[in-house]
């Protein structure tokens, strides 16, 4: 079997900041309350010009599933790791709140589970993934901004909408190659 | 006292009707729900165990978007979007998915309550349903009685599967005064496209190439398939925005025009003058389908783009370059119909103009254009319900001397605007502001008994202070609902409805350009000592049934009426599923087994333009010129009248809506209101006019309108017009059941004042001019 690369793909101009994508990944994932706990996120992006000459877009996020992730490389008890797969997992067990993968990230796309009393984030709804099934985000987000899958397979969606488009990375300078693209 | 039964025409009103049926029921009868946990603990039916997936819809909203619960050992752990369900593209919204923990919810109402305290003091003590139902059944005879009048109680609702049956209670009690959501919201819509095609089309946002979006905020009042299809399209199809915020769907949005408030006719009007002059319409299409365009094309020539451009402040140039594309991409060109359309006292003639606007470019019934819904017809019988002496006309129909005060100073004396009596008011809608100041004057008689399901007029109708006169003035108030509303708070007797996860709801057709069936079915059992509006219905029927003063101004014929309708009812919900559809082989599996029936997934075009169709119009044809219209002494073209201006430094209140929110319904969901991004609302004011009012983001200053006051946080922003302030719906709230939102924020009927639209008795919603001061 071949080792499988899953990214996603966005099509932020679509995007209503409708949070539809927050609000499945919280319950999907049992994020607790409160107004700072969120694997995932919309932006809106900054405001240019002034009255009547303003235009509104937004920019929805989450970890970036780094190639290279800093969170990995500094946490101390390796709670922080990447599977096979590339994606970047925290083991709750394991992580004792010292919060260095959250200095590290430069991406703040991590955040503190009281509940849990670990660090949590994104984790592509790994444990939706052998069952053939989508992220809560990719799933429920009504324009389909979100496309997820396997950068390896070429006939994957993925893949072709990186053939089709132009796309960027979110801070590509620092160097953690993020498998989240965002159509130009 | 008018005891004459002559004067009334016996009610009929389309239900299910299960006769045959009653003796097929089986055992497992939903009556007997019972609660299986005091706390929010999940139930321990023997059934519940393990890992399931049951399909239902959901019904935080009025999309009824397909739904997949994952269930886990009984309790709801996800819902996901059903795939199959095309209607809504296999999405949930935000609120879609914190359903889930809707049921869980710590403010649910538990168990029925009736009020011990005073009024509005919000102490009430748990009863048992057979305590709560005597007691309603007591008060409804007592009001009959009093005022020898059954229409002297009120039957407010708002749209839901389970309404129909509230609509059965208003008529096994005997009352003709239903008032439902429609005035509140689309009616002088419905009214005013009504008046031109004989229907209320939809948009085929889907094939459109350019669309209008105007006073629509599709991006945040989300209407499915529109707002996917629209956010998906955005870069194939040209979409301008007109709206004097520039709300999300601006966001996408080509163009987007800060018009000026009230003044969308003159710009409509403008462009079928445009159109016609420039010869860009269809002719073919006019000539064939359409009644008075001659006397349209003399009527719009004196509606000029710089005339246009003065009063809407949009620049002339820009509404030529408007009207020539419109023209130039039809038919595939829409002038989105929207549906909340209670704005402004003129309403019905704009809703007019728009759809006048799409007729003379010929783009309707017609791939990419405005298109009539259809329907799948589901089995339905007539029902009769006993006709009593004791009932009366609605009361918010006919001549009523104080409607002229509903309208405006400057739109008093309006030839075209009726003043007396509302032209075309909804049988079983009514005009909720008509309804209320009716009550209030007494005139024409008293209405001193209200029920109320699923609705919430202290905080859904504008002027907040009238509402609460209003239910003072009640001898007795029933609430049915899920949590305690701002109404429920102020009642006499509240019954606790299970959620829309926890029951069964009829099968319903959703009318649309694709039309399909829906249903629900329980995901998980009720967690509390909760019933659904069906089963008190039924409950209610045999309460009243068994009272023999109750039957005293009916025959025994009427009693024998009641006592099938109950028989017919009274029976698991399923099997009025299964009947409903029995015109269908293999419905009701694919109902279970997809959530969803249709008997195509591909649109049809062009049905109302076939050779020998008529519209439903008085011509048969699209009416350009409103025959109906004429005779009454209303325009039977649309013209424009200048919007009412607030005195200098006021500003115009205007209301939106936002993806969050359900009305005032979703608010104190925790999840929901941490997605708005804060834990109060706040007014939109453009920075320039803060910085020049010394206002800062975070200052509290009070808006102050002739209905109330609210004090409120200000947020300066760019995206709105200097003369407008805005803040979101559903947040001041009176009722302390409601432990998120009760008295943070502000309140937005609160301020809006009532004025009437009096063509469809639509609220006016944009007619409030407030101050904004400092605090
Ligand atoms: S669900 Fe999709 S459209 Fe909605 S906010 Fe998320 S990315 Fe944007
Ligand atoms: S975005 Fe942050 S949390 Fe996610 S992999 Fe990269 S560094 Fe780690
Ligand atoms: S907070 Fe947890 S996951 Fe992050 S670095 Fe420390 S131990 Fe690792
Ligand atoms: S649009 Fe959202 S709230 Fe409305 S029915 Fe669909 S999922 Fe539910």
């Amino acid at each position: 079997m071949s080792k499988k690369k899953y990214a996603i793909v966005l099509d932020d101009s679509k995007c209503i900041d409708c949070k539809a994508c927050t609000m499945a990944c919280k319950m999907e994932n049992h994020v607790p309350t409160g107004l700072y706990n969120y694997r995932i996120w919309v932006a809106e992006k900054p405001i240019r010009g002034q009255f009547p000459n303003v235009k509104r877009s937004f920019q929805p996020s989450q970890c970036q599933q780094c190639e290279n992730p800093p969170c990995v490389h500094v946490c101390p008890t390796r709670a922080s790791y990447q599977t096979e797969d590339g994606v970047v997992l925290v083991d709750h067990d394991k992580c004792i709140l010292c919060k260095y993968c959250m200095t590290a990230c430069p991406y703040d796309a991590r955040y503190v589970n009281e509940e849990i009393k670990a660090i949590d984030k994104c984790t592509f709804c790994y444990h939706r993934l052998p069952e053939g099934r989508q992220p809560a985000c990719v799933e429920t987000c009504p324009p389909k901004v979100r496309v997820f899958g396997d950068l390896n397979d070429p006939n994957s969606e993925v893949s072709k909408l990186l053939v089709e488009h132009e796309t960027f990375n979110l801070k590509p300078e620092k160097g953690t190659k993020p498998k989240l693209y965002y159509i130009r | 006292m008018s005891l004459s039964k002559a004067k009334l025409s016996r009610r009929k009103f389309l239900t299910l009707s299960g006769a045959a049926l009653a003796t097929a029921t089986a055992a497992s009868s939903l009556s007997s729900l019972k609660a299986v946990a005091s706390s929010g603990t999940q139930s321990e039916s023997t059934n519940s165990k393990g890992r399931k997936f049951v399909y239902s819809s959901c019904a935080i909203c009025v999309n009824k978007c397909g739904l997949v619960a994952e269930v886990n050992n009984g309790v709801i752990r996800k819902l996901n979007p059903n795939p199959n369900f095309f209607k809504s593209r296999a999405m949930l919204c935000a609120r879609g998915n914190a359903g889930a923990k809707v049921p869980y919810d710590p403010d649910r109402l538990k168990k029925p309550l009736i009020r011990v305290g005073e009024r509005g003091e919000g102490k009430f003590k748990e009863v048992s349903w057979e305590e709560a139902y005597n007691y309603i059944a007591e008060n409804v005879l007592k009001v009959i009685k009093k005022y020898e009048n059954r229409s002297a109680i009120g039957f407010a609702s708002t749209e839901g599967f389970q309404e129909e049956f509230f609509i059965h209670l208003a008529n096994i009690v005997g009352s003709t005064n239903t008032v439902r959501h429609p005035t509140l919201c689309l009616a002088s819509n419905i009214q005013g496209y009504s008046s031109v095609y004989g229907t209320f089309p939809d948009a085929d946002i889907l094939n459109a190439d350019f669309v209008v979006m105007a006073g629509s905020n599709r991006a945040e009042a989300i209407i499915t398939p529109d707002t996917i299809d629209m956010a998906k399209n955005h870069k194939k199809q040209t979409l301008v925005c007109i709206d004097p915020r520039a709300t999300k769907t601006s966001a996408i949005a080509d163009k987007w025009y800060p018009i000026k408030p009230g003044t969308d006719l003159a710009l409509v009007l403008t462009m079928i003058n445009i159109i016609i002059s420039e010869n860009l319409y269809d002719k073919e299409f006019v000539e064939k389908y359409t009644h008075g365009f001659p006397e349209l094309a003399e009527h719009v020539k004196q509606y000029t783009a710089e005339w246009a451009e003065k009063e809407c402040e949009i620049p002339a140039s820009e509404i030529y370059w408007l009207a020539r594309e419109f023209a130039k991409n039809a038919p595939q060109s829409v002038w989105y119909p929207g549906r909340r359309s209670s704005f402004y006292v003129n309403d019905v003639y704009y809703r007019r103009a728009c759809a006048i606007l799409n007729a003379i470019v010929g783009a309707f019934d017609r791939k990419g254009g405005l298109v009539p819904k259809r329907g799948i017809k589901l089995k339905k019988h007539d029902f009769e319900f006993p006709l009593y002496d004791f009932t009366k006309k609605r009361i918010d129909s006919g001549t009523l001397p104080f409607l002229n005060e509903k309208l405006p100073e400057e739109f008093k004396t309006s030839a075209g605007l009726p003043t007396d009596s509302c032209a075309y008011i909804s049988e079983k809608d009514g005009s909720w502001v008509i309804y209320r100041d009716a009550a209030l004057a007494g005139n024409p008689y008293p209405l001193k008994g209200l029920f109320v399901y699923k609705q919430n007029p202290v905080e859904s109708v504008p002027n907040r202070k009238k509402t609460l006169e209003f239910l003072k003035q009640m001898d007795f108030i029933c609430t049915i609902d899920v949590t305690m509303s701002d109404t429920a708070f102020y009642s006499d007797v509240i019954l606790p409805e299970s959620t829309y996860l926890e029951r069964w709801d009829p099968a319903e057709s959703l009318g649309g350009i694709v039309p399909i069936v829906v249903t629900r079915q329980p995901v998980i059992d009720p967690l509390f000592d909760t019933k659904s509006m069906h089963q008190i219905t039924v409950d209610l029927a045999k309460k009243f049934y068994d009272m023999p003063e109750f039957w005293e101004d009916s025959t025994e014929d009427d009693r024998e009426y009641l006592k099938k309708y109950i028989k017919a009812m009274d029976v698991p919900m399923e099997h009025l599923i299964e009947e409903s559809l029995s015109g269908y082989p293999g419905a009701f599996k694919m109902l279970m087994e997809k959530g969803v029936f249709y008997l195509n997934d591909k649109p049809v075009y062009g049905k109302l333009l076939e050779d020998g169709a008529r519209l439903k119009t008085r011509t048969g044809k699209i009416e350009l010129y409103n025959v109906k219209y004429a005779e009454r002494g209303l325009d039977p073209l649309p013209v424009y009248r200048k919007p009412s201006q607030g005195k200098p430094g006021q500003f115009r209140f205007v209301v939106g809506r936002h993806g969050q929110f359900t009305h005032a319904s979703t608010q104190n969901n925790i999840y929901l209101l941490e997605a708005y991004g804060d834990y109060e609302n706040a007014l939109w004011i453009n920075s320039k006019v803060a910085l020049e009012r010394g206002l800062r983001a975070g200052d509290k200053v009070k808006v102050i309108s002739k209905a109330g006051e609210q004090i409120v946080k200000v947020m300066p922003t760019e995206f709105i017009r200097p003369d407008i302030v805005f803040y979101v719906h559903g947040f001041g709230r009176l009722s302390k059941g409601l432990s998120l939102v009760y008295n943070k924020g502000a309140s937005e009927a609160a301020i809006l004042y009532d004025y009437a639209e009096t063509i469809s008795g639509n609220a006016c919603l944009h007619e409030t001019f407030v101050d904004v001061q400092k605090v």
